[in-house]
């Protein structure tokens, strides 16, 4: 007798597969891999830069009989080179598990086979539970790529040595970036669940992520745009006023591109970084929220016939 | 073919000769005391509009039962309520002896159900395909009763084929395959033969006349095609504008109206939509 799966592990690695034969998921996938280690090389060439222009100067200056001052690479956190890789979790990322958390279920109420799950013994809980797990796999993968780029970088770069400490925090950054991942990924599940027709599905998500990336930070603290997606504190702080004080307190919870930025500057030593515990917790409680909200929608979905209306 | 009670597996095993599948028919089927369906005062409403009103129906087990209505009937619905995929607003129903609304989840293990244009994913392999939902049904050495039911339908060809590139009646059997893989003891047809081709039809028919004699599946089918029904179905029900507006045994049907051009002058008169009166 064969062991048979859970019925969710069944759905969840099919989900899995079907996603990597979407074209547009695994695009958007692959890109944000290709940036992260572009990220990874800018980070390496300008420190490899500074590095040997040290060498070399420290050589002009022992032969001259000069004082050798300390390698300034080595006076900046190593986890700080990396600061691109948060941008383009904020953006490609983002946009990726969008379309992934889209097309999990968009893509099966297109092609019409929600029926042959409706009438077979399929609790809709497992079904939801499927879909979420692959949603995790899925983001899991990309936040664990990226990671593993990022490790690799640190262990190319030359004199540039990387405490026990500081490894807990990189891998607290890639961890903080799935969850900020997972978050938009569930809201686009539930919405694409819920819409009545697939373009709604889709471009509900990505006007909140882009009102929370772009929008807010603009309302809230007078961020330009490009400023509200660096991990680095705001150079100026916000006007001292009552309108930006009151927006900001009535808009917090639902800032979370603040919450992920100011976390990913904690993890990643960077200068100016605000005390970000409060920040990152917030983040995790509204992505428990989201995939309750994904879950919710999933348990719901109409499974007469799944498609959407024309 | 011959039937044989086997112990070890508690029910009623079907060997054919000269084929090498091995069917089964569990105990509950073989030996069903109650009704295969049995509907009471079945309702369902969209807003406004009644889709099914009051629908009350008995069909027996091994019957294949043909599902008679114009464009908007209900009989979709009918289907739908009937597979637990959309619950009803009123009234409830029985299949194979588990309550629609109390337990779900047994009606749902003993059916099986192939929508109208039945679609499947298209970059899986048929195989792959039926391994999927024969793993979703939890049925035990899956990859053995898939090759099983291939055989069964004569579509051990199609095995390896992508499914995007099947034509229809293709598309069809591995519909049909998906919904038999657990065996079970009603079979729901949506439109069975819509949008085939004669060959088609005729093929789709055989199958579907094999199942109910070699696993005494009972057989639920909407259709259009009282040519179809004359040749397959041993009972009818026709619906009309959300009420059942006739139900009757086939052997009577024929006994009455005789040939197919009969049956439809019936299956007209009982249709005010058509011919703007209803059978008294």
């Amino acid at each position: 007798m064969t062991q048979i799966p859970p019925v969710h592990r069944l759905i969840a690695l099919q989900s899995c597969r079907f996603i990597l034969r979407e074209r547009t998921a695994s695009v958007l996938g692959a890109m944000f891999v290709v940036l992260v280690m572009i990220s990874a090389w800018l980070g390496w060439s300008a420190t490899d830069t500074t590095n040997r222009i040290y060498l070399d100067a420290a050589v002009f200056l022992k032969a001259a009989g000069q004082t050798v001052p300390t390698n300034p690479v080595l006076d900046i956190s190593p986890l700080s080179l990396m600061r691109n890789m948060a941008v383009y979790v904020s953006l490609i990322g983002v946009l990726a598990a969008i379309v992934i958390g889209n097309r999990l279920v968009a893509s099966e109420r297109k092609a019409g086979v929600l029926p042959l799950y409706g009438a077979r013994p399929i609790e809709r809980s497992a079904f939801a539970m499927g879909k979420l797990l692959a949603l995790g796999l899925s983001v899991g993968v990309l936040a664990a790529i990226a990671g593993v780029v990022g490790f690799v970088t640190f262990l190319l770069l030359p004199n540039v040595p990387v405490s026990p400490q500081q490894w807990l925090q990189f891998g607290g950054f890639f961890v903080l970036s799935a969850v900020y991942l997972l978050l938009f990924g569930a809201l686009a599940m539930g919405c694409a669940a819920m819409a009545q027709s697939e373009s709604v599905g889709l471009l509900i998500p990505v006007t909140l992520w882009l009102a929370v990336t772009f929008i807010l930070p603009q309302i809230t603290a007078n961020l330009n745009p490009t400023a509200a997606i660096n991990p680095v504190a705001a150079l100026a702080d916000a006007p001292h006023t009552a309108y930006f004080q009151w927006v900001g307190w009535a808009l917090a919870p639902i800032s979370v591109a603040d919450c992920y930025k100011f976390g990913a500057a904690r993890f990643l030593d960077m200068a100016q970084a605000p005390a970000s515990g409060f920040y990152m917790v917030w983040l995790g409680v509204v992505a428990v929220a989201a995939m309750a909200f994904a879950r919710h929608a999933l348990t719901n979905i109409d499974m007469t016939n799944g498609g959407f209306d024309a | 073919m011959r039937m044989q009670f086997d112990p070890a597996i508690d029910g009623v095993g079907v060997k054919c000769k000269g084929r090498r599948w091995v069917g089964l028919i569990t105990q509950g089927a073989a030996q069903m005391a109650h009704n295969a369906l049995e509907l009471t005062n079945l309702t369902q409403r969209f807003q406004n509009h009644t889709a099914v009103d009051g629908l009350t129906l008995s069909i027996k087990p091994g019957e294949v039962f043909g599902f008679l209505g114009h464009n908007g009937a209900g009989k979709t619905t009918t289907i739908q309520m009937l597979t637990t995929l959309a619950k009803p607003v009123a009234g409830t129903a029985k299949i194979a002896g588990f309550d629609l609304i109390k337990d779900p989840m047994g009606v749902r293990r003993n059916i099986g159900y192939v929508p109208e244009n039945v679609r499947l994913y298209d970059n899986l392999s048929a195989y792959e395909t039926l391994m999927y939902f024969a793993q979703l049904s939890q049925i035990d050495s899956p990859a053995k009763r898939v090759i099983e039911t291939l055989e069964i339908l004569d579509s051990v060809g199609l095995a390896r084929g992508r499914v995007g590139g099947f034509s229809k009646g293709m598309r069809q059997r591995i519909g049909l395959a998906q919904a038999i893989l657990h065996r079970p003891q009603v079979l729901f047809l949506d439109e069975p033969t819509s949008g085939l081709d004669p060959m088609g039809i005729k093929l789709l028919r055989d199958l579907i006349l094999r199942l109910n004699r070699d696993f005494g599946m009972t057989i639920f089918m909407n259709t259009h095609l009282i040519s179809e029904i004359a040749k397959t179905c041993t009972s009818i029900g026709v619906l009309s504008h959300g009420k059942l507006v006739f139900h009757d045994r086939m052997e009577v049907i024929t006994e009455k109206y005789g040939d197919d051009s009969k049956l439809e002058a019936l299956y007209l008169s009982l249709e005010p939509s058509v011919t703007g009166r209803s059978a008294a």
